[in-house]
């Protein structure tokens, strides 16, 4: 069986996959925008810290997981949790499933805004108009379309021809994109009042709790940690591959992503707007930042076209290497239920266009399901959690986490973490976003049909997790059918 | 740039980056040594 299972040629395959999957859209559109709403330096802090109480013990858990068990999020669920808990892996699946159909919407849009870049000059000075008529056309369909089926070709091909190759190229030339991008950001004049807002430490707003939070949440939203997506490429490594190291550099890469992404936007706003005009652009939400006001900015610095086209290049890379991590996830959960990987993929990629489509043609239905599946992640952390929890934290650690070929060995910190600390941040996140919720929008938040309401996410959440209660029975007994099957060849 | 600012770059950017290229380091270290051991 061992035999038959493609792995990663090399540790280093492995790593550029793990940051590809983790480099994505949180890191270039999310992070510059967040850190400045939060005053900057003083939000690094707490940033900083989540590495070690959020991100890294989850990616940990979910590295363990996929090399323990071999298996998707179901199938892992279900041989260290139970049988019982399967549902547990399926919504955690669905989650990323939910988030890929219209993460790809996203892919699509940064393909059109690339190429745009390239023939259409007046993007950056229609920038407003350009985007609403984009989005009130059938065009996201397409490109939408296109995003779904790269990203499906590139898992047909495969884990080492497919996954591993992309990454090689898709990685490194963002990197590169990147720099270059945060080079040209910061020679720019008045470009460092950008980069001194970026650092400046403001202690009293470490009292604030919001920062806390929002820190939090970037570093859930952005890390991968929790998606599930990392646990489904650890079942391709090899058999003593390292598990703490490579986590620590996945997470740290991300982090560094994020940093240099910040200063490739951050002392643009500032260079060419007054500092009140750069706080109104970062207010304005992540598809108003990257699709509306940088390409204006664009416009005002010499070349910017060009600019501006590397800075969606770099977006579309960041977006395809996380979404080809996303689609074989869902793959894989089909192939541990017996289908046949080509023919799961073909699946994947169907469902994923057709559902993508309303996130494609609405962008009040793209909002709402970014608000629902992004905020459900929480409690796919809460679920990750409860794995080393129920299998005795300590025991988790040395039998599953420190194994045979580690580099490093986590110590017990480790235990105190996933114990007390995740479990909290989950519950204490989801509170707060509610209580956002509410506060904004005090006589609808119940309301089920509304884009941003306690209302949709109880009702979406809702729906699927009594599905997955009800034939929990039989997502259980499909994984034990595949053993068999295994077993009997 | 203000001097807080210079001192927060230096930490937040050498933890990140420094550790970052630490760990990368530290992986090549140990990839050449298994591949000497094997």
């Amino acid at each position: 069986m061992e035999a038959k299972r493609e792995v990663f040629s090399s540790r280093w395959g492995l790593i550029l996959a793990a940051l590809g999957m983790a480099i994505g859209c949180g890191n270039i559109w999310r992070f510059p925008r967040i850190v400045a709403q939060n005053g900057g330096g003083a939000f690094l802090i707490p940033w900083l810290l989540f590495i070690f109480l959020w991100a890294i013990p989850l990616l940990l858990i979910e590295f363990s997981m996929g090399k323990a068990t071999r298996y998707g999020t179901v199938g892992a669920f279900n041989k260290l949790m139970g049988k019982k808990y399967s549902w547990m892996g399926a919504w955690v699946g669905f989650c990323t499933m939910a988030i890929t159909f219209y993460y790809s919407v996203v892919t699509g849009w940064c393909i059109k805004y690339f190429l745009a870049g390239i023939v259409d000059g007046g993007v950056g000075t229609r920038s407003t108009a350009y985007w609403d008529s984009f989005t009130h056309s059938y065009q996201p369909i397409l490109f939408h379309f296109i995003a779904m089926a790269l990203g499906s070709y590139i898992i047909y091909r495969g884990v080492v021809r497919g996954i591993e190759a992309a990454n090689k190229l898709l990685l490194p030339s963002l990197v590169v994109l990147l720099v270059i991008s945060a080079i040209r950001s910061v020679t720019l004049p008045g470009a460092w009042e950008g980069v001194n807002f970026l650092f400046h430490p403001d202690w009293k707003l470490l009292l604030n709790y919001r920062v806390w939070l929002e820190a939090l949440s970037q570093s859930a939203w952005s890390t991968g940690a929790g998606w599930g997506l990392l646990l489904t490429y650890a079942v391709y490594t090899k058999k003593r591959e390292d598990i703490v190291l490579n986590s620590h550099i996945t997470v740290l890469g991300d982090y560094s992503g994020a940093l240099i992404a910040g200063l490739a936007i951050i002392p643009v706003a500032f260079s060419f707007l007054t500092r009140e005009e750069a706080f109104e652009v970062m207010a304005s939400g992540n598809t108003g930042l990257a699709f509306i006001w940088l390409p204006k900015l664009f416009t005002k610095m010499p070349a910017g076209s060009l600019f501006m086209s590397l800075f969606f290049l770099a977006l579309l890379f960041a977006a395809i290497s996380s979404i080809i991590a996303q689609i074989e996830l869902v793959t894989h959960i089909f192939m541990d239920f017996g289908i046949a990987r080509h023919r799961a993929i073909v699946i994947v990629g169907s469902i994923g266009f057709l559902l993508g489509i309303p996130s494609a043609l609405s962008i009040n239905f793209f909002n709402n399901q970014d608000w629902v599946w992004g905020l459900a992640l929480m409690i796919n952390g809460l679920f990750f959690a409860a794995v080393p929890i129920k299998y005795g934290v300590s025991r988790f650690r040395k039998e599953l986490v420190n194994t045979e070929g580690s580099d490093i060995t986590v110590g017990r910190w480790f235990d105190y973490v996933v114990k007390y600390f995740i479990p909290l941040e989950c519950v204490v996140i989801i509170i707060w976003w509610f209580s956002q919720a509410i506060t904004g929008n005090p006589t609808t938040w119940w309301k089920p049909f509304e884009v941003n309401s306690v209302g949709t996410c109880l009702l979406q959440w809702g729906i699927i997790l009594a599905i997955f209660l009800i034939f929990n029975r039989w997502i259980a007994s499909a994984i034990v059918k595949k053993d068999e099957k295994e077993a009997k060849e | 740039m203000e001097l807080g600012a210079i001192i927060m770059m230096i930490i937040i950017g050498g933890g990140v980056f420094g550790g970052f290229i630490y760990c990368l380091q530290l992986a090549i270290r140990k990839e050449r040594a298994k591949k000497e051991m094997d």
